[in-house]
């Protein structure tokens, strides 16, 4: 298992350097002088002579990225091109936001999503099989800022019942929770129906096993049979699609951070290719892909926990 | 000490309580607008540098206009613009044409300990704004002589008859705390040094600034004890929390102007802040294609301004004859061309053109891309074929520029929009000779332009500085390098219980918000 683990970690730090090496050359290839994006059209030439060195631009692409992945190793992301304060300040300021939502979103979702898919599966060709299998199309059908715009305009417009901007007063809970609902259900809506889905085709699969046939014949409820044996092994391409997930709901999470004007690292990083900010950039696609691998990692380390034959095999 | 035991089958219950929590209903809970006396309003984004002489410039200048003191700001008068002293001074005049006499008012404290309101003070902010990111609107100032402990003189290099709107009234006019910016390194960013002005200043990065009462201010009383930011980025989103009652004001885009002045939302009511923006089609002179002036002018005539108004503008802007913005001296009420295509086609038939296929470049926002729309049926109808080439905003904004490369030379057309402050100097000082390359992408001069806009700049009489501007305007046109479209106004929707006080240019100045 420690094998195991150290051989991911190594695999994950090579893709978190792939990405980023990806990332700088990309930046390099947006057209405009960044220096003139950042300080604005009228700025005058000393101020973009001086923009320019301190970002390093007019060296060369790989120069520039050894100076970032040095500093990045010693905790330095470098500083915000405007307001002069360390990114890793920065960021920490919104991660908590990103993470709240993200995990929110995806908690309602497996809360929902695998539920539904079980008595899908359990029940096919019922009525609620088709809802279900209706349902699931539907909402993996509509794009989370769609869903955020219809939120907002019936919960926080319309009703007012949830707000609609922000993420609540700091230190009252029960205002920041308030503020989550919506946000959470916007991006979560399309994966209670990826969820249901996957669960359901995996359940349908497993409860045509011999083992699970077996079960049955032993007098065992189907209560048992189902949620005991059937889920287990159900649930473990489910896992591996849950970990993947995360790493689309930290898209996802960025248009609902820009609808309800919520912080986040996605807003931050988006706001960031705008003004070409690439020291904000570059650290909130370290944070970002760093969080992906992990959570990739953690469903991995997950299956192999559940499954004995995977724990087995490392 | 308690052993914590975790099995495959509590892992995931706890998985599935903790995911439960975190959809408790946590109750409304929300804020409404205006409880007490708080104002929400929205930002567009985090106030990243407070210091006047390195903003970026907008927001910041609001925050500014809330805790550093100026010598004048602007007041509306009808339509158009004037500036009046602020309550940190009590004399504020012209002993002549170069001379500008101050006097600031008493018992004026920074923040902290750091003394009061000083006439060196003054000199030291405005020494510094000459070294600064914004010296540009200092060119005129040759010094500032201290002659007193609240009195001193501003010195011109020149007359310089914008300076007080275009600088003092504007953010690079900010005074800054001498003692306290120079403990600071002689910069800040985020947080102001000292302040001495009706709110404190606060800021959460990425959610919200807060503005609260000064309790050492002394001067006139804010109408709201508390102002709260919202960072919002989105315009729409802005608008769509005004709707649901979180905040009390906010800027509208073209779509939702046209929305609400249709059906005014209750409650609601509507404040034009100013109209100083002028969007054009430009053509460029030199190019083989547009070199011959009758292909310029057929295409002046072509263009039907009244349809783009209309179809990309839902009628919420007003239509431009010129570079000077309503509300500013110089304004044209008319243009010596019309949307004629009879006349667009002679033009073309006399200079022997015909086939002719252009390209327009524009920035991809909604309502450029539905005018170049607009306008390439409108040249269809006089047979030129349009392209419409939508750019991002990077290489649009350095396309005209000769050292940021070849694509100046390659320039036909092109939709421009810029911003201006209330003088129409700024917007006349972009088409000078040389500027050509740089701003000028129409690429003409003339000599006479050139000599007008140096008396414009030194030309106390209102009436003669008029003519100054009209006739200026006319040489642009009559170079058929302009297509005029629009002025865009900053509209901002607010609750009908609060007066809004913005500046022409659109920032909002929250201490002179009231209640009503």
């Amino acid at each position: 298992m420690i094998a195991y683990l150290v051989k991911r970690l190594g695999l994950a730090a090579l893709v978190v350097v792939a990405v980023l090496l990806a990332l700088f050359s990309l930046l390099h290839m947006i057209p405009g002088n960044p220096a003139i994006l950042a300080l604005g059209t009228r700025a005058s030439p000393e101020a973009i002579a001086e923009y320019s060195a301190r970002m390093r631009l007019d060296e060369p692409v790989w120069v520039q990225f050894a100076y970032f992945i040095g500093n990045a190793l010693q905790g330095d992301l470098g500083a915000d091109v405007f307001s002069n304060r360390p990114v890793t300040a920065v960021i920490a300021e919104r991660i908590g936001f990103s993470l709240a939502l993200i995990c929110a979103g995806m908690g309602w979702a497996v809360l929902l999503g695998i539920p539904l898919g079980c008595l899908a599966a359990v029940r096919p060709g019922s009525w609620l099989d088709r809802v279900t299998g209706i349902l699931s199309v539907g909402t993996i059908a509509v794009p989370s800022f769609l869903v955020s715009i219809w939120a907002l305009l019936l919960f926080s417009i319309q009703l007012r019942w949830l707000p609609a901007i922000g993420a609540g007063e700091p230190g009252d809970l029960p205002d920041q929770l308030s503020h989550l609902v919506l946000p959470a259900f916007a991006i979560g809506l399309g994966w209670v129906g990826y969820l249901a889905r996957m669960v359901r085709a995996s359940m349908l699969e497993v409860l045509g096993e011999p083992y699970i046939r077996s079960a049955r014949a032993f007098g065992l409820t189907p209560r048992r049979v189902v949620l005991g044996y059937a889920l287990r092994v159900a649930i473990l391409p489910t896992i591996t699609l849950i970990g993947m997930g995360f790493g689309g709901l930290i898209s996802s999470a960025v248009f609902a951070e820009i609808i309800f004007a919520r912080p986040g690292v996605g807003k931050l990083i988006f706001d960031a290719v705008s003004d070409r900010n690439f020291p904000l950039v570059q650290g909130g696609v370290l944070v970002a892909t760093g969080f992906y691998i992990l959570v990739v990692l953690l469903s991995d380390l997950v299956i192999a926990w559940l499954d004995p034959r995977v724990r087995s095999s490392l | 000490m308690t052993r914590i035991m975790t099995t495959r089958r509590t892992f995931l219950a706890t998985g599935a309580a903790l995911g439960a929590a975190g959809f408790l209903p946590g109750g409304p809970g929300m804020a409404r607008a205006q409880e007490g006396r708080v104002l929400n309003l929205r930002l567009d984004g985090d106030n990243s540098i407070l210091d006047p002489g390195y903003m970026v410039g907008g927001t910041e200048v609001e925050a500014q206009k809330q805790c550093l003191p100026f010598l004048a700001e602007y007041v509306r008068d009808g339509d158009t613009f004037s500036w009046q002293p602020t309550a940190y001074v009590t004399r504020l005049e012209y002993a002549d044409d170069t001379h500008l006499e101050f006097e600031l008012a008493e018992g004026l404290v920074w923040s902290g300990g750091n003394g009061t309101v000083s006439a060196s003070d003054v000199a030291y902010s405005y020494a510094r704004m000459k070294e600064s990111e914004w010296s540009g609107y200092f060119d005129a100032l040759e010094t500032v002589e201290v002659t007193g402990e609240r009195t001193g003189v501003l010195v011109l290099n020149k007359p310089f008859a914008p300076f007080i709107m275009v600088t003092l009234c504007h953010g690079p006019g900010a005074i800054v705390c001498e003692a306290a910016t120079e403990a600071a390194g002689g910069r800040f960013t985020t947080e102001f040094p000292a302040i001495c002005g009706p709110y404190t200043y606060s800021q959460t990065p990425g959610q919200r600034a807060v503005f609260e009462r000064n309790p050492e201010w002394t001067g006139p009383a804010p109408g709201f004890d508390r102002v709260v930011c919202h960072v919002i980025t989105e315009v729409q989103a802005a608008e769509l929390a005004f709707e649901a009652g979180e905040i009390d004001c906010t800027e509208l885009g073209p779509d939702s102007l046209a929305r609400y002045a249709e059906a005014m939302p209750e409650g609601t009511v509507l404040t034009t802040a100013g109209e100083l923006q002028y969007m054009w089609m430009g053509m460029n002179t030199q190019h083989e294609k547009l070199s011959d002036i009758r292909v310029r002018q057929a295409i002046q005539h072509a263009v039907d301004v009244d349809s783009i108004l209309a179809g990309a503008y839902s009628g919420t802007s007003t239509k431009s004859h010129g570079i000077v913005c309503p509300g500013l001296l110089g304004q044209r009420m008319e243009t010596s061309y019309s949307y004629d295509p009879a006349r667009a086609r002679e033009l073309l038939d006399e200079a022997g053109v015909s086939g002719l296929e252009l390209t327009l470049r524009t920035l991809n926002w909604q309502e450029r891309l539905l005018t170049a729309q607009i306008i390439q049926a409108n040249l269809a109808a006089v047979g030129i074929t349009l392209n419409i080439l939508p750019m991002e905003s990077g290489p649009f904004w350095e396309m005209g520029m000769e050292e940021a490369g070849e694509t100046w030379q390659e320039l036909e057309l092109w939709l421009m929009r810029f911003a201006t402050v209330p003088d129409p100097y700024e917007a006349t000082q972009w088409f000078v000779s040389e500027q050509v390359g740089i701003w000028n992408w129409e690429r003409w001069t003339d000599p006479e332009f050139d000599r007008l806009y140096e008396e414009g700049l030194s030309e106390g009489d209102e009436a003669r500085r008029a003519e100054i501007y009209l006739r200026m305007q006319q040489i642009m046109e009559d170079t058929g390098a302009y297509v005029w479209i629009n002025h865009e106004p900053e509209v901002y929707a607010h609750r009908a219980d609060i007066d809004v006080v913005a500046a022409p240019s659109g920032e909002l100045n929250y201490h002179r918000f009231q209640p009503l």
